[in-house]
């Protein structure tokens, strides 16, 4: 493949990188490094990954998620269980900056892929381990799909929060959508692959040892926090006292109004109504005491609007709001085209445009050197 | 050892997302000198009537391990001085609305100026770029307008606001990026402008609904709920809302569940068997599996289904989360101090070092400009008599 000029300065372009991938966090973590530059080869058995195989699926049964996350990787297949297979993992093993794994525990050390064997074979190797609870401690074991990373780490017990929680007092809380948590494991893995890589000069290889739960629990660090300030968060007493995702005539908006010039904005774009006029709603906390009846006169008020008019009638005014996107949406954003998110790639179920990173350096957007590798394109 | 030891991070970061990023990196050794003026503190020095906090935080997680000091970047020596201070840094983070840094002469040409190599973090909104890069926006909106928001919820209810878990993982997200930036400066010399946008950031965790939707289809949120597999959902558990997370990923797993279940007929019932099949008839055994949960404490059952290989655990609360020696362990829970020597429990690093066990939380929330002596007196030379003409123009205020 051609290099632009741009992908000979993204940075990460000299790092290679061995990803074996069952799962979500430890694919997503070589997604982030390879999308920077890196070079990754995914290391499948003869019947791929099984992120092929998970859902959502485009035409010819190809999985959207895998050619999401493994867009730009080189595939290789190896049988770990063999003394060949380990081999093909010893030569590229041999040649890599970074392996991240996600083999179960268990199964680690048959296939030399345990903290021991690694840092004996590969003493420079930045090892990073990606588990749902962790190579450490007495849940190392455990499985974990994405709900249960959720929710044991804290934020799944406490959403929804607002309209939704209103709507639907009693239903089992609720996780965020698709791989929220795994993804997290994934960009704190990459973070610590980078960091050991860092270190590396000075300590040489080093194993990282990961877990979703704990990166998810990382991101949700305020609930823990409120707790030691003597606060213990529910789903309900955590909404918003006013504002939130309203309801309009053709979809939702999301509406926050933190600062007193924020407030003053929403005021005149509800146009000035008598109720809001209230003296006593120009203090913030009585504005908290009266968050319900304030809701109900501006969910009154919108529920008759448009939200492409609120939206840009509340900008105009510097009111927080934001349209509820779907996905179609996302992808047709003008500013996201200017900007570049998207890139046309080839996902072996026709060309489409795909998400690249969220990121950019120097004022350029990435770029994906492909789309997702066919099962075994890079073998030897 | 620290594996960020020896990296320096001058701080203008605001709010949650681009703090939260450079309490990463502290926490993983590097210096982190957060600038904040009496005029302009940080929220957490303040009242938050909005969450119920009345007055100042005795801790606060985002600040920890840093350093404080004071520059009024009003003044046009307050801006001077945050260049001297950039001039021996290896990074500068800002949040500040986009267009707001240059008007203060500290956007990324004025920092080149001054070091050469500097690599500088831009975390905001929508981007530095783009018709929408003016927008202000908190965690909500950018959950909104990057898709996550739309695509969380119940099937049959309204999207779902995304909270201060959004901030953060733009700030972890920037981590990963500034780690990228500073290998390219090992190699090369070159510094560079990290820009990070948070509504970017939530799309990126949907990347495969946006890739269907660009090929044609309309995905929908689905709650708990998985796309092919079945049991898959959060089943309520003895006690007043205790709930337990349970998913079964294949045919084997759901014999397991079912003989545990012991019902007759479960494990042979043919819309059962196969996955398929028990996803397009899950209806039919959500209420089977309901009722078997509903008599069990989430953390028996959890323990009974990983014992038979089935993924399950208790959806569980933030004090049964601050407790779990599990997270203990590996300090993905620890303890700091806080400065009238209560213990409290905070969030350290999310990852485990085997050859930088030292990493994580070292000291907890700062005085506001309470490490001016080093940071001016020893890092920028300053002498007693500059510091204090300083602090009388407002300067260092």
């Amino acid at each position: 493949m051609p290099t632009s000029p741009l992908t000979s300065l993204r940075p990460l372009d000299s790092l290679r990188i061995v990803v074996i991938a069952r799962g979500v966090a430890a694919a997503y973590a070589a997604r982030l490094l390879g999308t920077m530059g890196a070079e990754v080869v995914l290391v499948e058995p003869p019947q791929g990954s099984p992120l092929r195989r998970q859902p959502p699926f485009l035409a010819n049964q190809v999985s959207a998620l895998f050619a999401y996350l493994a867009a730009g990787f080189r595939s290789q297949v190896a049988e770990l269980d063999t003394a060949h297979g380990r081999a093909t993992l010893g030569a590229l093993l041999s040649q890599a900056d970074i392996l991240i794994d996600d083999t179960p525990l268990a199964e680690r050390k048959p296939l030399g892929l345990d903290e021991a064997s690694v840092a004996q074979s590969h003493p420079d190797l930045v090892h990073v381990s990606v588990l749902p609870f962790g190579a450490h401690g007495p849940k190392a074991e455990w499985k974990g799909e994405d709900v249960q990373i959720q929710h044991a780490s804290g934020e799944g017990y406490l959403l929804p929060n607002g309209l939704a929680v209103e709507m639907f007092p009693d239903r089992a809380p609720l996780k965020v959508h698709g791989h929220f948590g795994a993804m997290q494991g994934g960009i704190a893995a990459a973070l610590g692959a980078l960091s050991a890589l860092w270190a590396r000069p000075d300590v040489g290889g080093q194993f990282v040892d990961i877990a979703s739960q704990d990166a998810t629990l990382a991101v949700g660090a305020f609930a823990i926090q409120r707790l030691g300030d003597g606060s213990i968060e529910h789903r309900v007493e955590r909404s918003f006292r006013y504002g939130g995702v309203i309801p309009c005539a053709d979809g939702y908006v999301e509406l926050l109004t933190l600062e007193q010039r924020q407030w003053e904005g929403l005021v005149k774009l509800l146009g000035e109504p008598a109720w809001a006029l209230d003296p006593a709603l120009a203090d913030s906390l009585e504005r908290s005491r009266q968050g319900p009846m304030i809701n109900g006169n501006i969910r009154a008020w919108a529920a008759v609007r448009k939200v492409e008019d609120i939206v840009r009638e509340g900008q105009a005014l510097s009111v927080p709001l934001a349209k509820y996107y779907t996905p179609a949406e996302v992808v047709r954003d003008p500013h996201e085209k200017v900007r570049g998110l998207f890139q046309p790639v080839d996902t072996g179920a026709g060309v489409f445009d795909m998400l690249v990173s969220p990121f950019q350096f120097d004022g350029a957007a990435l770029e994906l050197r492909s789309g997702p590798p066919a099962l075994g394109e890079y073998n030897a | 050892m620290k594996p960020l030891a020896g990296i320096r991070i001058a701080d203008f970061t605001v709010h949650n997302a681009g703090p939260f990023c450079t309490h990463l990196l502290s926490q993983l050794g590097a210096e982190v000198i957060k600038v904040e003026s009496a005029m302009r503190p940080d929220a957490f020095r303040k009242p938050h009537p909005v969450y119920g906090r009345m007055g100042p935080a005795t801790f606060d997680q985002v600040a920890s391990t840093k350093l404080s000091v004071r520059i009024n970047l009003k003044k046009p020596e307050g801006v001077a001085l945050a260049k001297r201070l950039v001039a021996v840094s290896d990074v500068a983070a800002e949040s500040f609305r986009p267009g707001v840094i240059g008007r203060l002469g500290l956007g990324f040409e004025d920092l080149q100026a001054v070091k050469q190599d500097i690599i500088m973090l831009c975390v905001s909104s929508s981007g530095q770029s783009g018709p929408d890069r003016h927008f202000a926006g908190y965690a909500p909106l950018f959950g909104a307008w990057g898709g996550l928001g739309e695509m969380t919820g119940y099937a049959d209810g309204p999207p779902v606001e995304m909270r201060h878990v959004m901030d953060h993982t733009v700030g972890m997200n920037s981590a990963v990026a500034v780690m990228a930036a500073l290998q390219r400066r090992r190699l090369t010399g070159q510094g560079g402008l990290v820009d990070v946008s948070a509504r970017e950031v939530a799309s990126s965790l949907l990347g495969e609904a946006l890739l269907m939707a660009a090929a044609g289809e309309e995905p929908h949120r689905i709650g708990n709920e998985h796309l092919s597999h079945a049991p898959h959902g959060v089943y309520p558990a003895q006690g007043e809302d205790r709930w337990v997370a349970i998913a079964v990923t294949s045919d084997a797993e759901w014999q397991a569940l079912a003989a545990l279940i012991d019902e007759s007929g479960l494990a042979g019932d043919p819309r059962f068997l196969k996955a398929a099949d028990r996803h397009a008839n899950r209806a039919a055994l959500e209420p089977v599996l309901s009722a078997w949960t509903a008599s069990r404490t989430a953390d028996d059952i959890s323990e009974l289904l990983q014992g038979v290989g089935v993924a399950a655990h208790a959806s569980w609360t933030t004090p049964e989360i601050a407790a779990d020696p599990h997270l203990r362990t590996r300090g993905a829970i620890c303890e700091v101090q806080e400065p009238d020597g209560k213990h409290r429990a905070a969030v350290g690093v999310p990852m485990r070092l085997s050859k930088g066990p030292e990493i994580g939380i070292h000291r907890g929330t700062p005085k506001l400009g309470e490490d001016e002596d080093y940071v001016y007196g020893e890092l920028l030379g300053l002498g007693r008599d500059e510091r204090t003409a300083l602090e009388d123009a407002e300067v260092i205020y």
